[in-house]
């Protein structure tokens, strides 16, 4: 599992790559959160390069979406593929995160 | 008959009349090395069933090693996978705490789930990406070392 975080602008993007398993989200999990919570700056997250989502990654993504809630801030994920596309519609994540289609769109739901 | 790999998650790995049959360890190194022999046993799938299938497997071995096992112990998951008509059946047995999946409170949505409590989420995942889910509570006995599962669960892919 591999991160790495730029910024656009005001927005700041993340871009995840490999797998969201319990692995893989020991090995991120607390630059992923460092690398959000604390700047409280609106965040897209670049899931097109994510081939696998199980409950420790969809855990991650919330707690640090409600992290960065209580500092004024929104995450929006976006290029989820079919697999993990589907993982997210089954639990219905997008209740807390919105999902978009491409990084102008996701840009556009966190600055909305 | 396969060997038995030297990786910390698994015990052994056989494939006895047509069925891969895994026992893992008390670790979480069990998800991802019993992962790699279902994949290589398994072959190539269609990318929704294969990965629906991985879904299933990492939560419900993670969730026995997490909250069905005590940290450290010897204790281990058996899991059997065979190809059906039109679909893949994973029986897992453990010895761990009893639990039953079907049972389980399932949230009508992630906003009312705890993200502190690891089952809020996967048994959703396990509840509805599978296509069919069993549970069967079994009466551990005898003595020594073999192995007496208290929980078995079966779960089925379409594939």
């Amino acid at each position: 599992m591999e991160m790495q975080h730029s910024d656009l602008g005001n927005v700041r993007k993340i871009v995840l790559t490999g797998r969201l398993d319990t692995a893989g989200v020991d090995l991120i999990e607390t630059r992923f959160g460092a690398s959000i919570v604390p700047a409280g700056r609106n965040t897209v997250v670049d899931i097109s390069h994510v081939t696998f989502l199980a409950s420790m990654g969809i855990r991650m993504l919330i707690a640090t979406t409600r992290s960065l809630s209580r500092k004024g801030g929104k995450i929006a994920l976006y290029g989820a593929t079919p697999a993990v596309r589907e993982v997210i519609d089954t639990v219905a994540l997008t209740d807390i995160i919105p999902l978009a289609d491409s990084e102008d769109e996701a840009i556009g739901l966190v600055a909305g | 008959m396969e060997e038995c790999r030297d990786h910390t998650g698994l015990r052994s790995a056989e494939i006895v009349d047509g069925k891969l049959k895994l026992v893992l360890n008390n670790t979480l190194a069990a998800v991802e090395d019993g992962r790699i022999e279902i994949v290589r046993f398994l072959g190539t799938l269609d990318d929704m069933a294969q990965n629906r299938l991985e879904v299933l497997f990492e939560e419900l071995v993670t969730n026995t090693i997490r909250h069905g096992f005590s940290t450290n112990s010897d204790q281990s998951i058996h899991v059997q996978v065979e190809r059906g008509a039109g679909a893949i059946k994973l029986t897992f047995e453990d010895d761990g705490i009893a639990f039953n999946p079907t049972l389980a409170n399932v949230p009508m949505s992630l906003a009312s789930a705890d993200p502190s409590r690891l089952g809020g989420m996967g048994i959703p995942l396990i509840v509805k990406l599978s296509s069919s889910l069993r549970y069967e509570n079994l009466s551990p006995g005898g003595d020594g070392d073999e192995f007496h599962p208290r929980n078995r669960t079966i779960v089925s892919v379409a594939t």
